[in-house]
């Protein structure tokens, strides 16, 4: 976990585009990405790999095209150019959507929002059950392993609560444990603890550096730069819907190369 | 004493039949007509909320049309106006048709508020999960839409019920109608609508009751149906079961 490895497309200190080492075997691949929204480029030539197992982390200014990224992976977002696979399947190419099946893609990639996103009306064991049951799983079945879940999470004392009676961090956790009930080969972050206090982001940390621990594949958006540090194998910089810098995190956080890099870690660090 | 004896002369053990008939067919006025409405309301919801802008212009036509136009006109149009231009529907037929066109645009507003009241993150979640767009409306859109919607619904469901009373201009044999039958047969008109707004009063005070106590359950979260309830109490059983060894409690947990 520690151990840096050539985990994305880009050697560190490369700007954008240029396509390094390629490692064997990503769950997630983004090549020359791009999206405009009404016009204005939001993401420009964006490339990154994820490889199986491996964290990597999104780092960068508000509105540099982050969320957009993250929601292309599973096409929540349609991006205008550039191709992405994911486990091995070319999903978009192009501006046109590849993926011949798009539950399939989704139950392949666990998203977690900034907001939650529970259902209001369901209780967090049923909130874990659903995408179980509509993907064909028996319910009895579906419903262990919404406990196992929630077990996991550390919250099975809290399973039949609604979301709105539940703490931000209990929702997140739950939120988690949805995310992963389809046995997802990778999972996508958007800022899980953003929206949340000290303690409650402690919570989720906790639950995420677990999921790490247990090899769990993940693309994280953050701006908890000290757990970037300490979980992720690859973290990118972005900037203006560009990847300004991408390497090990001691590279990018200790000893970044570029000026607005450098610049955004400032900043980040006298505001904390 | 004397003015309460006096005010009740008219027979009503003779028309007890006739009563029960007639509010028989009040209450399957009301039945057919908000089942009608409520499907109808729900479709023209949907059109206004669809990506294809006519489907949108022709929902809104509709819908601030038979708003705006008083129910009573719409009655007389739907039987007497299409029965002179050969088109005769039975009473019952006109009747609750009126019923579904004027109820299904009103509720068609509070659907559409309620829906689109719905955080777009929530269609989102259900997408990121690999449900399908019907999955996506049935379990995660629909449910949270009818509690947002339930308080109007329910107060155009006794509405309507009232609203069947318009009925007798054309002699639809509800409670209304024979209400006014029995006047003109004993001319006791303060007796007997005393006597058949009470009869209202009876119908409508319970529903109502009834709907705001099933608003109450939903918003607690109780489950209403059979099989959910199983599944909570299958859920409660298997989260009692002692916790799994392997992991650490979070540090929630370890100090609650
Ligand atoms: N649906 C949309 N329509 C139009 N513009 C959008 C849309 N979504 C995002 N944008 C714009 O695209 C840019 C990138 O947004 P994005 O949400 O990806 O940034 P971000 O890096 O996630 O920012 P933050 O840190 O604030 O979450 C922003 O300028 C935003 O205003
Ligand atoms: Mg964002």
């Amino acid at each position: 976990m520690t151990e840096p490895v050539t985990a994305a497309a880009q050697a560190p200190g490369t700007t954008t585009g240029t396509t390094a080492p390629r490692p064997t075997d990503a769950v997630i691949r983004i090549r020359d990405l791009g999206k405009s929204f009404d016009g204005r480029r939001v993401l420009d030539d964006v490339s990154l790999d994820v490889p199986r197992g491996r964290i990597v982390s999104i780092i960068g200014q508000s509105g540099g095209g982050k969320t957009t990224l993250l929601r292309c992976v599973n096409l929540l977002e349609r991006p205008d150019t550039g191709t992405i696979e994911v486990a091995g399947e070319t999903v978009h190419s192009d501006g046109r959507i590849v993926c011949r099946d798009l539950a399939r893609l989704r139950r392949t990639v666990g998203m977690v929002f900034q907001r939650f996103h529970l259902f209001p009306h369901l209780t967090a064991v049923e909130n874990v059950m659903l995408a179980q049951v509509k993907a064909g799983v028996p319910e009895r079945q579906a419903l262990e392993r919404a406990v196992v879940l929630l077990r996991r999470v550390g919250l099975a004392h809290r399973g039949l609560a609604h979301p709105d009676q539940m703490s931000g961090g209990e929702q997140q956790r739950v939120a988690i444990a949805r995310a992963l009930a389809l046995k997802p080969e990778v999972l996508l972050f958007d800022e899980p603890t953003s929206s949340l206090d000290p303690e409650a982001t402690r919570e989720v940390l906790w639950v995420m550096r677990e999921l790490a621990e247990e090899g769990m594949t993940m693309m994280l958006v953050t701006h908890e730069l000290p757990f970037a540090r300490e979980v992720s194998d690859w973290v990118a910089f972005v900037d203006g819907g560009r990847i300004i810098e991408a390497g090990p995190p001691a590279e990018v956080l200790g000893r970044p190369q570029q000026a607005r890099t450098r610049a955004f870690l400032t900043t980040y660090e006298s505001a904390e | 004493m004397t003015t309460a004896a006096g005010l009740f002369q008219v027979p009503w053990s003779d028309y007890r039949s006739d009563l029960l008939d007639a509010l028989l067919k009040t209450v399957s006025y009301t039945a057919v007509s908000f089942a009608g409405a409520a499907l109808l309301g729900l479709v023209v919801a949907l059109l206004r909320l669809s990506r294809v802008w006519p489907l949108r212009a022709l929902a809104a036509v509709y819908t601030e049309l038979f708003k705006n136009i008083p129910l009573l006109a719409i009655i007389f149009l739907t039987y007497f106006g299409l029965g002179s231009v050969d088109i005769r529907l039975d009473v019952f037929t006109a009747g609750c048709l009126s019923l579904i066109v004027f109820y299904s645009a009103y509720l068609s507003e509070i659907f559409r508020a309620a829906i689109s009241g719905i955080h777009d993150g929530q269609t989102e979640a259900g997408e990121a999960l690999g449900l399908g767009r019907l999955s996506v409306f049935g379990h995660v859109i629909f449910p949270q839409a009818l509690r947002l919607a339930l308080p109007g619904t329910n107060t155009m469901l006794v509405d309507l019920l009232k609203g069947t009373s318009l009925l007798v201009t054309i002699s639809a044999a509800e409670l209304m109608s024979e209400a006014r039958l029995i006047t003109s047969s004993t001319f006791r008109a303060l007796e007997v609508y005393l006597v058949i707004s009470a009869v209202y009063f009876a119908l409508c005070y319970p529903l109502s009751q009834l709907l705001l106590a099933v608003e109450r359950a939903i918003r607690a979260g109780k489950p209403l149906t059979p099989g959910r309830r199983r599944r909570l109490s299958t859920a409660r059983a298997l989260l009692a079961e002692a916790p799994a060894p392997a992991g650490t409690p979070s540090p929630k947990e370890a100090t609650a």
